[in-house]
């Protein structure tokens, strides 16, 4: 009748719905309960054959679909899975049948992946629709009224998770994988498109945690994380995965807090947006016409050589540069932008925060203790070698949510020592040490995130990249924890794990690197980018400073490398430690002083463009940034320009026109910015400087324009030649 | 009279339309001596005076304002911010490093004469 073309072929949506209708159904008889249709487990296993020999086989989603339109979910397996009473456990048919709900599940709620090569038009015809299906599995199988759908779940696997480990066989280790990859397919669901009457709400992150852990999953992802490696080998990237997309962008502070110092927080936030958007309104009101819209004034500013340019609106009354400001506004062509082929300034998930409810707050908070006390080790250690040796099972992602993972939980550890040690009185405050998250310190782990670091800068895989600074970031920061913390056994480990970090060259010079890799990468990772980069320098200095006999390793001559061979990248060519230490002993005086010049030298390397226009890009985001962040930036800017003196190379007038639009200009930094008075005395400085440098060098007026080139800036900044010739 | 040449327009002469031809700031406009970086360090020392400690907001709007005066005429087109850009990317190509060592060789041999003819 319809010409509408037919979503599904009507031959197999009579097929899927005969087998879903035989399944069982609502009875007449009992209450209105589910009852089972004769041959249930035959169809079960019926319509798990036709999700795999069709719907994977062929690479289509025609019998999801199908499935989708039947209410299979929610109409059936729910219903047979939520029937399987606590005193059936042994009930061997129940327990049947429940895997082959569980068994339909895993694929129903199987993540989709971006549509690739291999989608054909069945995905684009399919895909839209069953995001919003999985949804309503998800929410479905939360509220299901039995409340134990999901404890019904582990239940299948305990047989399996009993047996000792070398009595099990592929049966036993495929069905806990199964169990665990329906948690993790079932806490990536998000809701597809959350709108004002549907939030989403009952599927959010504080709901999927809530229902986790009132049904003992929570507990059963602990006992198995705590057992890997010992009794669990092959399941190790998935429980990673169910606990990265349970974590993954949770703001860690907040969960920390308590109620009352939560509320608190809350409003002391409102009351300092209020103040900022009050001040944002006087800002604009100051600049507002005082008239109305068609009062009609034009000014003209009149250039020295009498041409003039026209502004209208009484607002260009006001002074000079709001006039150029509106002359600059009314321009309407706009520098094209090469468009970002590659998708780099897309945002991806490390850019998100969320924060939880308060009742999941603190059941996700203690989920992650327990994590610390028992999982973290055995969990990240195993994972550590299976990525070192390339296993099998590993996928694409799995290498970034480790070292997301690991960064989220040190920094999460360092924030609860923190809390504790604000609790309570520091005599009595239990003092552990640091072997808690001993395994991501250790020689072998920095040596694997080196390695991934390297990778992933060379081949410009910039989201991975990011997981990895945040990672290092953190590793850096907890090692400054554990140097002031009162045991020595962790003074001591945090000095060994310092002069390994900053022993290799190679590592420190792909810091600087990374640094000046910045293109149009999104906040989140300029923000991750320049935070390692200021932890790591300070750090390096203050050890650099403690320690006279410092050691680095670095390659050869590059000259007499490259005669070598050319890709000697990672090679381990260098100075062995006793030769150095050697020679350095024999002149240790002159050796002393080559030490103390090391630093600087590194630090030189900071000093050029790239690295400051990074700094430069971050800062430009000045609305977003908060003290700490603001502060970073400004402390960089003061290395380059007090304490290395290299004034030149911050002097352009872009720079200067950044400045003064975040100090001075109508949407620049309010008043009550704790880090306004910072900038502000740095500008000042700046400013001084520079006026300065204009009456002693008027040559400088051209080159305000202009990134310096490296022939004249030392002349530029001292006013004689430093021992070269200038080609001209 | 010759209604029939009229006509036909065959002593019209032909006109091509040009397309107009969009300004582009390159090396040749920026080093124009009227508008470009030569007007610049010519006009700029003599014009801007500066008040130094305890002015450099205002300093700094002078020189803000006069740079965004300079680079409207030089190219009315694009905002202040986008032309900076584009100056800034035309400044790595050969010529204009050339042209920029040249200008500071020239004050500097001003400024060193200076020194020593006074000794």
């Amino acid at each position: 009748l319809s010409k509408l073309p037919e979503t599904v072929d009507p031959m197999i949506r009579a097929h899927i719905l005969s087998l879903c209708s035989a399944l069982g159904g609502t009875s007449t008889v009992e209450d209105g309960g589910y009852s089972l249709g004769d041959d249930a487990l035959a169809c079960l296993k019926d319509l798990k054959k036709w999700l795999k020999l069709y719907d994977q086989k062929m690479n289509r989603f025609d019998v999801a679909r199908c499935m989708a339109e039947a209410n299979l979910v929610k109409g059936d397996l729910l219903e047979i899975l939520g029937g399987w009473e606590e005193d059936e456990i042994e009930d061997r048919i129940k327990q049947r049948l429940a895997l082959g709900c569980v068994e339909l599940l895993v694929p129903l709620t199987w993540p989709f992946e971006r549509y690739n090569e291999q989608s054909t038009v069945n995905h684009h015809r399919h895909i839209p629709v069953l995001r919003f299906a999985q949804a309503a599995y998800k929410k479905a199988i939360l509220q299901h009224p039995s409340k134990r759908i999901l404890s019904n779940i582990v239940r299948i696997a305990l047989p399996s998770v009993a047996m000792p480990p070398n009595e099990r066989t592929e049966r036993d280790e495929g069905l806990i994988k199964l169990v665990l990859y329906f948690f993790r397919n079932l806490v990536m669901i998000e809701h597809p498109m959350v709108t004002e009457t549907d939030t989403g709400e009952e599927i959010s992150r504080s709901a999927t945690i809530g229902a986790l852990k009132e049904q003992n999953v929570l507990h059963f992802l602990l006992f198995i994380s705590s057992k890997v490696g010992n009794e669990f080998n092959t399941q190790d990237t998935v429980t990673m995965e169910v606990i990265y997309h349970l974590v993954k962008s949770v703001d860690i502070e907040k969960m920390f807090l308590t109620d009352e110092q939560e509320s608190q927080k809350q409003g002391q936030d409102l009351t300092t947006l209020l103040k900022l958007e009050d001040e944002m309104k006087r800002a604009s009101i100051r600049g507002a016409s005082t008239r109305h819209n068609r009062f009609g004034t034009t000014v003209w500013i009149e250039r020295s050589d009498k041409t003039r340019s026209f502004v209208s609106g009484q607002g260009a009354l006001l002074g000079k540069s709001t006039g150029l400001d509106k002359m600059d506004a009314s321009k309407k062509w706009k520098k094209p932008r090469g468009a970002d082929t590659k998708g780099i300034s897309r945002k991806t998930e490390h850019d998100m925060s969320l924060t939880l409810e308060r009742r999941a707050k603190a059941k996700l908070r203690e989920f992650v203790e327990d994590f610390l006390d028992a999982g973290f080790n055995p969990l990240f250690s195993h994972l550590r070698r299976a990525i070192d040796r390339d296993a099998q099972r590993l996928v694409e992602s799995n290498q970034q949510q480790y070292f997301y993972l690991i960064a989220w939980f040190l920094k999460a550890e360092r924030i609860r020592r923190k809390t504790l040690a604000n609790s309570e009185d520091p005599a009595t405050a239990d003092l552990e040490s640091f072997s808690l998250v001993a395994s991501v310190l250790n020689q072998e782990s920095l040596i694997t995130l080196n390695r991934r670091m390297t990778e992933w800068f060379d081949t410009k895989q910039w989201t991975p990249l990011q997981s990895a600074m945040r990672c290092f970031t953190q590793i850096l920061l907890t090692v400054q924890d554990m140097v002031v913390s009162p045991l020595e056994d962790d003074q001591e480990i945090a000095e060994n794990i310092q002069n390994r970090l900053f022993y290799e060259e190679v590592t420190l010079d792909l810091v600087v690197m990374i640094l000046r890799s910045y293109t149009r990468q999104p906040f989140g990772w300029l923000d991750d980018c320049t935070e390692m980069v200021h932890v790591h320098l300070k750090m390096l200095e203050r050890f650099s400073k403690q320690h006279e006999h410092m050691f680095i390793r670095s390659r050869k001559r590059a000259r007499a490398q490259r005669k070598k061979n050319v890709t000697g990248e990672d090679g381990a060519e260098g100075v062995p430690e006793e030769e150095e230490d050697e020679e350095l002993a024999e002149q240790s005086k002159a050796a002393m002083k080559e030490r103390a010049f090391d630093y600087s030298r590194f630090e030189q390397k900071f000093l050029t463009q790239g690295c400051l226009d990074t700094f430069l890009a971050f800062i430009g985001n000045y609305k977003e940034l908060n003290y700490s962040q603001m502060k970073r930036a400004i402390t960089f800017f003061h290395r380059v320009f007090v304490k290395r003196e290299q004034e030149i190379l911050m002097f352009r007038i872009d720079t200067i026109e950044l400045f003064n639009r975040i100090l001075q200009g109508p949407d620049g930094l309010p008043n009550s910015h704790p880090a306004r008075q910072e900038m502000d005395q740095f500008f000042k400085h700046y400013m001084r400087r520079l006026v300065k440098m204009l009456e002693k060098r008027p040559e400088l007026y051209a080159e305000l324009l202009f990134t310096k080139v490296n022939s004249t800036m030392h002349y530029l900044q001292f006013g004689y030649n430093k021992q070269i010739k200038v080609s001209k | 009279k010759d209604g029939k040449k009229d006509n036909l327009g065959l002593d019209e002469e032909v006109k091509i339309k040009r397309k107009r031809v969009n300004v582009k700031l390159d090396e040749a406009r920026l080093l124009r001596e009227d508008i470009g970086i030569p007007k610049l360090r010519k006009e700029a020392p003599k014009r801007l005076k500066f008040k130094g400690k305890g002015h450099e907001y205002r300093d700094a709007a002078r020189l803000l304002s006069y740079y965004q005066l300079w680079a409207d005429d030089l190219y009315k087109k694009a905002k202040f911010r986008d032309t900076l850009q584009i100056i800034e990317k035309l400044g790595h190509s050969r010529r204009m490093k050339m042209e920029r060592e040249s200008w500071i060789m020239e004050s500097k041999n001003k400024t060193s004469g200076d020194t020593q003819d006074k000794d």
